[in-house]
């Protein structure tokens, strides 16, 4: 049916005038949804750079031009490079951290827990149906002074929990905690990907268990991997909300200052020009680790 | 594949362009036409729970949409940004109605004659005409008052006496025995207040270099020296915990959702004496404006009506979130209906010496600057 309805304007056009702008019948199909991403997506998007260009603490987007908020980011007296290099330092720390700890999970979940992998896969997955805000409260109450921990161990007629409440270790073990289902599923999935019949093979050719990690395995859940790391990567740039419960903004994140420029400074245009900076920054750094990666040969097309 | 003329093209793009937006321009008219049963109210929290709204939903059988904010400069942001047309009540702490929307004509005047008479109910110090509900001039009215409250600080009388913090006051931040000890509520306007404050400076006025110096090194210090920042939750759980001892920018509106749950120990302090032309607290009164909606609703001065409304008046002053004095409680019937224990929440008993005691919020000229000081000085806590 569908080829016929397409068929027929093929008919009708042999016969145009050679003036014609060809538009194929998938684009014209696809125009709803084009459309609705480009007002969705697209505007809102191309309206925060706008901004980022707008003179400060107005509202005067697209009307006016300037660098002044960029000027103001660059100015050598702004610490605001402090706010970036907590938010990409932590970033980074959270995606080392969590390939480490999700690897052996997902190498679990493929090869271990057998029949019990879906249960614990749902396990993972279960605290994402509660609210981040909710989660992290509850291991503010863990952690505080006299709380689940410390109380605990005091009953026990122990000294008591340690104090990590309201530093920078907990606002990393808060991001570690609130990332790894992220990094945690393409893993796995990435793992299973990793065909049994290869590792046998290998086995039997005498390769010992790490050389199999190292040419077959890793290599094979690389696609997997890679996207979890990115994935967590973004995420964890962006995190604010476990530097401001956990770590009682021990530490301001970049996305903290966003926040404060859009909310108490009444300022638009700068909080617009920081956030065009992370994404740059973020885009950046991710298509440079992308391109230094080799995609082709990890992905194995060559 | 379809060739088709640039005309065509032209055609379909405009088609196209009729299609994405023709069904907002006629929401836009059924929106105006249909505001009469339409109410949405921009707002600090409390005003957007279901015990103060569902009654006014089902007698009106109108749709009320509240959105809760927790800051005035967000608020106000909304508006400047276009949303004049979106909003019909505003809630926003005093200074903002008669220094700033009112002069930007983002809010419009209540009928005087209409809306003056309830000031009459209220508590003394709101007899009409009440200052921060009136413009400049002193012709219009541009607003009804409700909530209010001292905010200053808040301690844990059993680690600090109320004696010893009303004395020392904004002295007890600057006792470098205290680092450690005490937290700071994110409340970022309010805590450029507070550390002009502890620098022994009024806030509310134009700053010299020399003062911004002082406010930039206290800033610093004060921020260094707190065991966390955090909201109201956080706060009062740090204070019940023994994390903290005190806490900075606080009062009856933090603390009551503490002393309610059976921490009297914890109380929001005045000090005695301070910077603003002797005063040593600040306070708010929440001012309630119609927006300058081209299609305002016409149940925005009705709800400013209901909720004078004795009993309506006590549930927002115990709406869920925080808990507050109402400006009605001078009608003896809207008083009656408060507990001994919810006046004890709102620390009633020194409500008055407290409130006489505080200066009450104004706009700080040079705000922008001692923010970016302020959000500084935060970076190095790290």
């Amino acid at each position: 049916m569908a080829d016929v309805a397409l068929a027929a304007p093929r008919t009708e056009s042999q016969s145009a005038p050679k003036r014609t702008v060809a538009i194929p019948a998938g684009l014209r199909c696809a125009s709803p949804v084009i459309l609705f991403l480009l007002l969705g997506f697209i505007a809102p998007l191309l309206t925060v750079v706008a901004y980022a260009f707008a003179t400060p603490r107005s509202f005067d987007v697209f009307r006016s031009f300037t660098l002044e908020n960029f000027a103001t980011i660059f100015d050598s007296s702004n610490t605001v490079w402090m706010s970036f290099a907590w938010s990409l330092a932590f970033a980074f720390c959270t995606v080392v951290l969590l390939a480490l700890v999700a690897y052996p999970i997902a190498y679990g979940l493929n090869r271990v827990f057998g029949k019990w992998s879906g249960l614990i896969s749902v396990l993972f997955v279960f605290p994402l149906f509660v609210s981040e805000n909710v989660r992290l409260y509850g291991w503010t109450l863990f952690f505080i002074k006299n709380g689940v921990l410390d109380g605990t161990l005091k009953t026990l007629g122990l000294a008591g929990g340690p104090e990590v409440l309201f530093t920078p270790g907990i606002i990393l073990f808060g991001m570690v905690y609130v990332y790894l289902p992220f990094m945690l599923f393409p893993m796995t999935l990435g793992l299973a990907m990793v065909p049994r019949d290869l590792v046998d093979a290998a086995r039997d050719l005498g390769a010992g268990r790490l050389m199999i990690w190292r040419e077959i395995e890793l290599p094979l859940a690389m696609p997997g991997i890679l996207i979890g790391m990115l994935l967590t990567f973004v995420l964890a740039a962006g995190a604010v909300a476990e530097a401001k419960i956990l770590g009682g903004q021990s530490v301001i994140m970049i996305t903290h200052d966003i926040e404060i420029a859009f909310t108490y400074s009444q300022n638009w245009p700068l909080g617009s020009a920081l956030a065009v900076l992370l994404m740059i920054i973020i885009s950046g750094l991710a298509l440079f680790v992308m391109s230094k990666l080799d995609l082709d040969r990890i992905l194995g097309k060559r | 594949m379809t060739e088709i003329s640039r005309r065509n093209l032209l055609q379909i793009m405009g088609a196209g362009a009729v299609a994405a937006v023709g069904p907002f321009g006629m929401a836009g008219k059924a929106f105006a036409a249909g505001r009469a049963k339409e109410l949405n109210i921009l707002c600090w929290e409390g005003y957007n729970s279901a015990q103060v709204l569902d009654p006014f939903r089902g007698s009106e059988k109108a749709t009320v949409k509240a959105e809760s904010l927790t800051n005035d400069p967000t608020m106000i942001n909304r508006l400047r940004a276009g949303e004049t047309n979106v909003w019909d009540l505003i809630n926003v702490n005093n200074p903002w109605a008669r220094k700033i929307m009112a002069p930007a004509g983002l809010i419009k005047p209540l009928p005087k004659a209409e809306f003056e008479p309830f000031f009459d109910k209220m508590l003394p110090e709101f007899k009409a005409p009440y200052k921060w509900a009136m413009s400049d001039d002193g012709k219009d009215l541009l607003g009804m008052a409700q909530r209010f409250g001292p905010y200053s600080f808040v301690v844990n009388t059993k680690k600090i006496s109320r004696k010893t913090a009303e004395e020392q006051g904004w002295d007890l931040f600057n006792d470098p025995k205290l680092a450690g000890k005490y937290g700071i509520l994110e409340s970022d306007d309010w805590n450029v207040f507070n550390i002009f404050m502890v620098a022994g400076i009024n806030p509310f006025k134009e700053h010299t270099p020399e003062e911004m110096k002082k406010f930039d090194e206290t800033a610093q210090r004060v921020f260094k020296g707190a065991k966390m920042v955090g909201d109201i939750a956080t706060m009062n759980q740090a204070l019940i915990s023994g994390e903290i001892d005190c806490h900075l920018t606080g009062g009856t509106y933090s603390v009551s959702p503490a002393r309610a749950d059976g921490y009297p120990e914890m109380r929001a302090v005045t000090p005695l004496k301070g910077p603003i032309d002797g005063k040593g607290g600040i306070s708010w009164i929440e001012i309630t404006s119609t927006v300058n909606n081209p299609n305002l609703s016409p149940l925005a001065t009705e709800f400013l009506k209901y909720v004078q409304d004795p009993k309506v008046a006590h549930t927002v002053a115990f709406a869920e979130g925080t808990f507050n004095p109402v400006a009605q409680m001078g009608n003896k019937s809207c008083f009656d209906l408060f507990t001994k224990e919810e006046l004890d929440a709102i620390q009633y008993d020194s409500l008055e010496e407290e409130m006489s005691r505080s200066a009450e919020y104004d706009i700080v000229p040079d705000y922008d600057k001692a923010l970016d000081i302020m959000t500084a000085a935060k970076r190095l806590r790290g």
